[in-house]
């Protein structure tokens, strides 16, 4: 899903980073917050955290003839909301950017945008949709996961349409060929994602129930029918 | 039992799928270089904006692995990373659990 260094003109880089470094500072000052209110939480931090470190260091070839890489920001967005997950997300597009050359520094405003802010946000949106509704609770992680996945590619294509309209049908056929490249390969990869978090998510139930039930996440009662159900 | 593990199984499941779908397309398709989906995209860009693929050049200075295989190490690296972490908290949560009362 990165935009590489130089592939997008420096005004929509400027864009971009203008966009996401307010979400950041919020980002950052939740996390003061959060940290300060109950130190017992930052191994869960650490968890999902870890989730984003491995699995967008995975390439996985997918259907169509390429490869890309799961995010995993899906249980960051659901454990800690989508600001936090944006710092995450930060720093392991800084690592990418700095020592892989995947990204780059003034792409990784537009890069932070798509994998650290409207993923998780959409899969925030879908976590407070679902969390009230009597759905089983890995059914709601399995779909915030794959869909905090999948439109992070979608918002890649985005970024790319705006900054390269196509000559003939400008924006919209544009955005539907960078589509073609980057949601279609992500689909098969969303999935799996969305299955193996949504297990990773049933260990953390089973180990510390009391962190969930603490942040608020899901309630006491969800919480115990997961872990009878499951 | 088999209710008890429901989920393993059904990510188990939805894992082979997936290696048998990739499988099954890198045999069947033909022109599938499996190349990521960045550079196909930084393609599209090139043909979009008529401008050769080399001539797109980093904005900012920037650090390129010599080689395939320190790119490779230092994304082992980064997973490595992820794993110690999730690995140690995971233990560090089992550690008290687990652990036998005193008599």
């Amino acid at each position: 899903m990165h935009i590489m260094e130089g592939f997008l003109p420096w005004q929509w880089c400027v864009v971009w980073w203008i966009i996401a470094l307010p979400c950041l500072m919020i980002g950052v000052w939740q996390l003061k917050k959060v940290l300060k209110a109950d130190r017992e939480v930052l191994p869960l931090l650490g968890v999902v955290g870890g989730f984003v470190f491995i699995l967008s260091s995975l390439k996985l070839p997918s259907v169509t003839g390429s490869c890309s890489h799961p995010t995993g920001t899906g249980l960051s967005a659901i454990s800690f909301g989508p600001w936090i997950t944006a710092v995450i997300c930060a720093i392991v597009l800084l690592f990418q950017s700095l020592f892989l050359a995947h990204g780059g520094l003034s792409v990784l405003g537009a890069n932070i945008v798509s994998m650290g802010i409207v993923g998780p946000l959409v899969g925030y949106a879908v976590y407070r949709l679902l969390r009230d509704t009597s759905l089983n609770i890995y059914i709601t992680v399995f779909l915030v996961t794959a869909l905090a996945d999948m439109f992070t590619s979608v918002t890649t294509s985005l970024e790319l349409a705006l900054a390269y309209p196509a000559e003939t049908g400008g924006f919209t056929s544009s955005f539907i060929l960078f589509m073609g490249i980057f949601a279609v390969t992500q689909v098969p990869l969303a999935i799996v994602e969305g299955v193996v978090l949504a297990l990773v998510f049933k260990y953390i139930i089973a180990l510390k129930p009391d962190i969930l039930i603490r942040l608020g996440v899901f309630s006491e009662k969800q919480i115990e029918t997961a872990r009878s159900e499951c | 039992m088999a209710y008890k593990y429901r989920l393993e199984i059904l990510a188990g499941i939805a894992i082979i799928a997936f290696c048998a779908l990739f499988l099954y397309t890198s045999t069947t398709m033909s022109g599938a270089e499996f190349a990521g989906s960045d550079n196909v995209g930084s393609g599209l860009i090139a043909e979009l904006s008529g401008k050769p693929v080399d001539s797109f050049t980093p904005l900012i200075p920037q650090y390129e692995p010599p080689s395939g295989e320190i790119e490779s190490c230092l994304f082992a690296l980064q997973a490595a990373f992820g794993g110690i972490l999730i690995g140690g908290v995971f233990g560090f949560w089992l550690g008290p659990a687990r652990r036998k009362p005193v008599e």
